[in-house]
């Protein structure tokens, strides 16, 4: 079992939604987005690439890439960056990290790990999202869980549930039955930085 | 750092003789200066290292810089020592154990700036208990702790040598195993940054022979600059033919660090792709003041190490200053540069949405994209280099290591 996710880019109208339920449900701390939402091919954020009138806005949502050869997991001098083996979604042992930061700097897709830089702090005075959610901590690193806590639920992943353009789908990637084999299958797709080897899980739908 | 060398040596210069007032001034301002950096790191720790100049985008700083620039320094006084023995032939006079303790105290503060990096300094015996044996850190680690002791068991076999207890042959085999173990501290700390993919600028296989070759030039530069201040201070003495030595070494060890440094530049920059980012960055970019400053400082020692018209005393300690200067600006770029090309080449993925305001503009959301340290990052940098110092003091007035006969 392997779960991937497949990001449909031309259903994506870049509402952000899947930045908000991800930040929601994993009660992630004030300034730290696990899920961004960037923009392909411009040089501002939410700008269009292309000249007028030919013009066009990609949204491009990035997030922790669950890689299958994962650059993280290598270089984490204590093991608190792993691979679950049951489901290969790449977790992170807040307990466990040193706080050295050579994941952050290993890893090909920038600004999808993050440092907590100081004790975490939150926009509201209470915890929000999944109560089985690990205690943010100060001094390690964290990112993207895949929501691990609601995958042992079975589940949808939070920034699943409420895409308002359908865009996002995430499943068994080695089940060829399964709505993101079929997905990729069927469409052409692309991933981000192939040529580091690192083999995201994450696919994006062209 | 370097000034404070030059500070400490004069203080002590008096009435060094024996180890005297100025050296023990010299202790004792380095134990406050290391003190006071404690403190700092306390601060650091309770407060959060929002403090420092590091997020996300320039996840390391200072502390690894210095920790890259301190295994450098660490290398030249056990390469410098244990070569001539290794290979019998003639040494350097009677600086051999002069040179080891450079290595040991310079190791004391490498290892020193990795524990200050660190975000749960508590939890470092995670590293003995987990050990991930796969990670380059990890190796890191272990080769560090290797090379530490071996210094101290080569400093003592020296000693004990000079006693007669232990052989020549003896003394020879741990001299060849030191530097096996030398040029793996180099190789493999060039490997924390070299084996990583997601760098341009570091992911090449020149990188382990480079750090190699630029700890030969700070490491030596270190030796000349630490037996021309004992010798001013009357510690030791030493013809002035094996400075001439010293100075011709430095000198190769600069052409090929120079060497190695047109290698990657050109090989970045030839096939004019992304590589060309990261040589326009250091050449005309906001890393230039640091590449130029390598290029200029290494000329001018070369040029003070090979003119025999210019090989006096002062001007080849400003030599071994020079380099050493040098290899700490390769080490800014290095650290500093690796950070700034991003993989992704999409707006604001450096950076958090910093323009929140209708009229913030590009120049705002890319301030602190380069990183320059915090006053506390510098506070604390300097106690774990004071440290050193202190260490390095401390075998200066306890340890046996003035040479008993010239070699």
């Amino acid at each position: 079992m392997k779960y991937g996710m497949v990001i449909d880019l031309k259903r994506c109208f870049g509402c952000r939604t899947c930045e908000i339920a991800c930040k929601s449900a994993n009660n992630v701390p004030k300034g730290v987005s696990w899920n961004r939402v960037l923009t392909e091919g411009s040089g501002v954020p939410d700008g269009p690439s292309g000249t007028y009138p030919n013009c066009k806005v990609q949204p491009f949502p990035v997030s922790c890439q669950h890689c299958e050869n994962p650059a993280c997991v290598k270089v984490c001098p204590v093991g608190a960056t792993y691979q679950d083996p049951d489901t290969g979604v790449v977790r992170q042992d807040y307990d466990k990290c040193i706080g050295c930061r050579m994941c952050v700097a290993a890893c090909p897709y920038t600004g999808v790990r993050s440092f907590n830089w100081e004790e975490p702090a939150y926009a509201l005075d209470f915890a929000t999202g999944d109560a089985d959610v690990p205690v943010h901590q100060k001094h390690v690193v964290e990112k993207c869980t895949f929501c691990y806590q609601r995958l042992a639920r079975d589940e949808k992943p939070a920034c699943m549930v409420l895409c308002p353009g359908r865009a996002r789908h995430y499943g068994d990637l080695d089940d060829p039955e399964s709505e993101v084999s079929k997905l990729i299958a069927s469409r052409p797709y692309k991933q981000l930085l192939p040529e580091k080897g690192t083999k995201p899980s994450v696919y994006y739908l062209v | 750092m370097t000034d404070t060398t030059a500070t400490a040596s004069a203080v002590k210069a008096p009435a060094a003789k024996k180890g005297g007032a100025g050296l023990n001034i010299a202790i004792i301002v380095s134990a406050v200066v290391a003190i006071i950096g404690i403190v700092l790191w306390v601060m650091q720790m309770s407060g959060g290292m929002i403090q420092t100049a590091m997020r996300n985008i320039d996840s390391w700083g200072l502390y690894i810089t210095s920790f890259m620039f301190f295994v450098g320094l660490s290398a030249g006084g056990l390469i410098i020592s244990s070569v001539p023995k290794a290979f019998g032939i003639k040494g350097f006079g009677g600086i051999s154990k002069v040179a080891v303790m450079t290595s040991i105290a310079a190791t004391c503060a490498a290892i020193g700036l990795v524990v200050v990096d660190m975000g749960q300094p508590l939890r470092v015996w995670e590293l003995f208990v987990y050990s991930n044996l796969g990670s380059p850190l990890m190796w890191d680690i272990i080769v560090l702790m290797v090379y530490l002791i071996l210094s101290c068991v080569y400093l003592w076999a020296q000693v004990q040598a000079e006693k007669g207890k232990v052989g020549h042959v003896a003394l020879r085999v741990i001299s060849v195993i030191a530097l096996v173990t030398a040029v793996m501290v180099h190789s493999v700390t060039a490997w924390i940054f070299g084996l990583q993919q997601s760098h341009e600028m570091w992911h090449t296989a020149l990188l382990a022979p480079w750090f190699v070759s630029s700890a030969l030039v700070c490491g030596t530069g270190l030796v000349m600059a630490t037996v021309i201040a004992l010798r001013a201070a009357g510690y030791l003495k030493l013809d002035q033919s094996y400075l001439v030595k010293l100075a011709k070494l430095l000198a190769v060890f600069l052409l090929v660090d120079l060497y190695f440094f047109g290698c990657d530049l050109l090989t970045e920059a030839f096939p004019a792709g992304s590589g060309l980012a990261v040589v326009d960055m250091l050449v005309s970019g906001p890393l230039a003041p640091f590449f130029w400053g390598e290029i200029i400082l290494s000329v001018v020692a070369v040029v003070l190490c090979v003119v025999p018209q210019l090989r006096t005393t002062p001007l080849l300690a400003v030599a071994g200053i020079l380099a050493i200067a040098a290899i700490f600006c390769k080490r800014v770029q290095l650290l500093v540069g690796g950070f700034q090309v991003p993989n992704i080449d999409m707006p604001a993925v450096l950076t958090p949405f910093t323009v929140t305001n209708w009229e913030g503009n590009m120049a705002q959301a890319y301030s602190g994209m380069v990183y320059w340290p915090t006053p506390l990052e510098f506070g604390v940098t300097l106690g774990v280099v004071a440290l050193g110092f202190l260490i390095f003091f401390l075998g200066l007035k306890f340890l046996p290591l003035k040479p008993q006969d010239q070699e």
